[in-house]
């Protein structure tokens, strides 16, 4: 061993952006993600120009999986086009090289904020979904050592009674996003704030997802094929939110995740939440050639 | 115009091997492929200074000095490299890490033959269906050992290399010999 061999040639900067050290220790902690479904692996989140609570998570699993022929596609809530997915969209192209798609199945690694597309992913996909809160138990437990604890011990008692006071209180599950879920049948995770609706998306997926939350410093994954199922009682049955009978007012779609838009005279329209379908289903009204592939949903109901 | 980094041959190399690694241990049984044969690329891919390795032959063993990690015994590893098992009570000196740190659990990479030998069936998180694999070339009593250890989520990985050819074995997999 010489000292030549010990070092590399230079280079203006490393190619994703993060160092060769960075991505090692993502890799080992996304794998061991992966063998354990579910559970929160620790990693050491570096620094990316990018204020923490902004996607750095997500970002840094992406900039470590990145490559110059990967298609890549940001979303936040379901928009290509909004400030946060623009950005980082823009930033992973800068460090990569590698191109960059708005089309869900052109897509080879998707970067989301809290939304899953509404068209099916396929077994070649990765969704990398950025994570504010991983810890489920931090609304009834907020020490994280007694979480942990917790985790290991698959005491989850205090989660079942939270939605339980929850139905005596109001009725019904008051919990919007981020719902948590059983995966694999051993590890509660929360599933980033994702809708109800996009969490059934997940259960038996074709395609691997990846949480990470970058201030939080943990990263957890759901391997393809891997039963996630929403906590609930077997006399209160799961239910996603009603947009069933919901239509788009800008494209027409219907029986998809809907944005609420308040009107100045108190009503609401509804414009479709993941963009990339509203723009396809407008360019297919318009007779253009767009291809919108199967989606999960089909007229408002989980297929 | 902005011009954007161009990969190393280093960068692409591992970034290429760590892509085998992840879909294999995603989908146990699918066999993926590694940019280049043996273990030496798991090795660049994975380790640096802040591992431990075990590594029984020699010239894999210069091969993980020169990533910094530290060489130590097989039960202090957090990976583990073996040309071929010595024998399935091998397995015993893995760390399976604890309930409340799953991921100290050791990752075991050796050398097999793929599509020969024991007739095996897969299950679990990743395998859509039951999945049917042949492995030869490891040890009797690997895949009884193997069971009796795991205490999900207490466990430990195993990489399968044949040549460029590589298959994953997550702790959650269920492996029947058949």
């Amino acid at each position: 061993m010489s000292l030549k061999s010990l070092t590399k040639t230079w280079e203006p900067m490393s190619y994703g952006f993060l160092d060769a050290s960075a991505k090692r220790e993502i890799r080992r902690k996304m794998l061991k993600a992966i063998a354990v479904p579910g559970c929160q692996i620790p990693y050491a989140s570096r620094e990316v120009p990018m204020a923490r609570g902004w996607g750095t998570g997500g970002l840094q699993v992406s900039c470590t999986l990145i490559n110059p022929g990967m298609q890549v596609k940001v979303i936040d809530q379901g928009a290509d086009d909004s400030v946060n997915a623009a950005s980082i969209r823009k930033f992973l192209a800068r460090v990569s090289g590698a191109p960059t798609t708005m089309n869900t199945l052109e897509a080879d690694l998707i970067q989301s904020r809290h939304r899953i597309p509404e068209e099916k992913l396929r077994e070649d996909q990765i969704l990398v979904l950025q994570v504010p809160n991983p810890e489920p138990l931090r609304p009834v437990q907020p020490n994280m050592s007694i979480a942990r604890q917790m985790h290991a011990d698959a005491d989850y008692g205090r989660m079942w009674l939270q939605l339980y006071e929850q139905i005596v209180r109001s009725g019904r599950v008051m919990q919007g996003a981020s719902y948590p879920s059983l995966v694999n049948g051993r590890f509660v995770m929360t599933p980033s704030p994702i809708p109800r609706w996009d969490v059934p998306k997940m259960d038996m997926a074709a395609h691997l997802t990846i949480l990470s939350a970058g201030r939080e410093k943990r990263l957890h994954a759901v391997p393809p094929y891997t039963r996630v199922e929403p906590l609930v009682f077997d006399d209160v049955p799961y239910r996603v939110e009603e947009h069933a009978a919901l239509t788009c007012s800008r494209s027409g779609a219907r029986g998809f995740f809907m944005n609420e838009i308040p009107q100045g005279d108190g009503t609401s329209t509804y414009e479709v939440s993941d963009s990339e379908l509203g723009v396809k289903t407008i360019r297919c009204r318009d007779g253009e050639a767009a291809q919108v592939g199967e989606t999960w949903y089909k007229s408002g109901e989980m297929v | 115009m902005t011009t954007h980094p161009v990969p190393s041959d280093f960068e692409t190399r591992t970034n290429a091997t760590y892509d085998a690694l992840m879909w294999a241990l995603s989908r146990p049984g699918l066999i993926r492929h590694m940019p280049e044969t043996g273990q030496a690329g798991v090795i660049e891919a994975l380790l640096d200074r802040e591992c431990k390795a075990h590594c029984a032959d020699p010239a894999l063993a210069s091969s993980v000095a020169r990533t910094g990690a530290a060489l130590v015994a097989s039960d202090h590893a957090d990976h583990l490299f073996f040309d071929s098992l010595p024998d399935a009570d091998t397995l015993e000196q893995i760390n399976l890490g604890s309930d409340l740190y799953p991921e100290i659990g050791a990752t075991l990479v050796c050398n097999a033959v793929l599509g020969q030998g024991v007739h095996l069936r897969l299950s679990g998180p990743g395998c859509n269906g039951p999945v049917d694999v042949q492995v030869a070339g490891l040890p009797d009593g690997f895949w009884q050992n193997r069971a009796r250890l795991m205490r999900y989520p207490m466990g430990f990985e195993v990489f399968l290399i044949d040549g460029a050819q590589v298959l994953g074995l997550p702790r959650s997999c269920h492996v029947e010999v058949l």
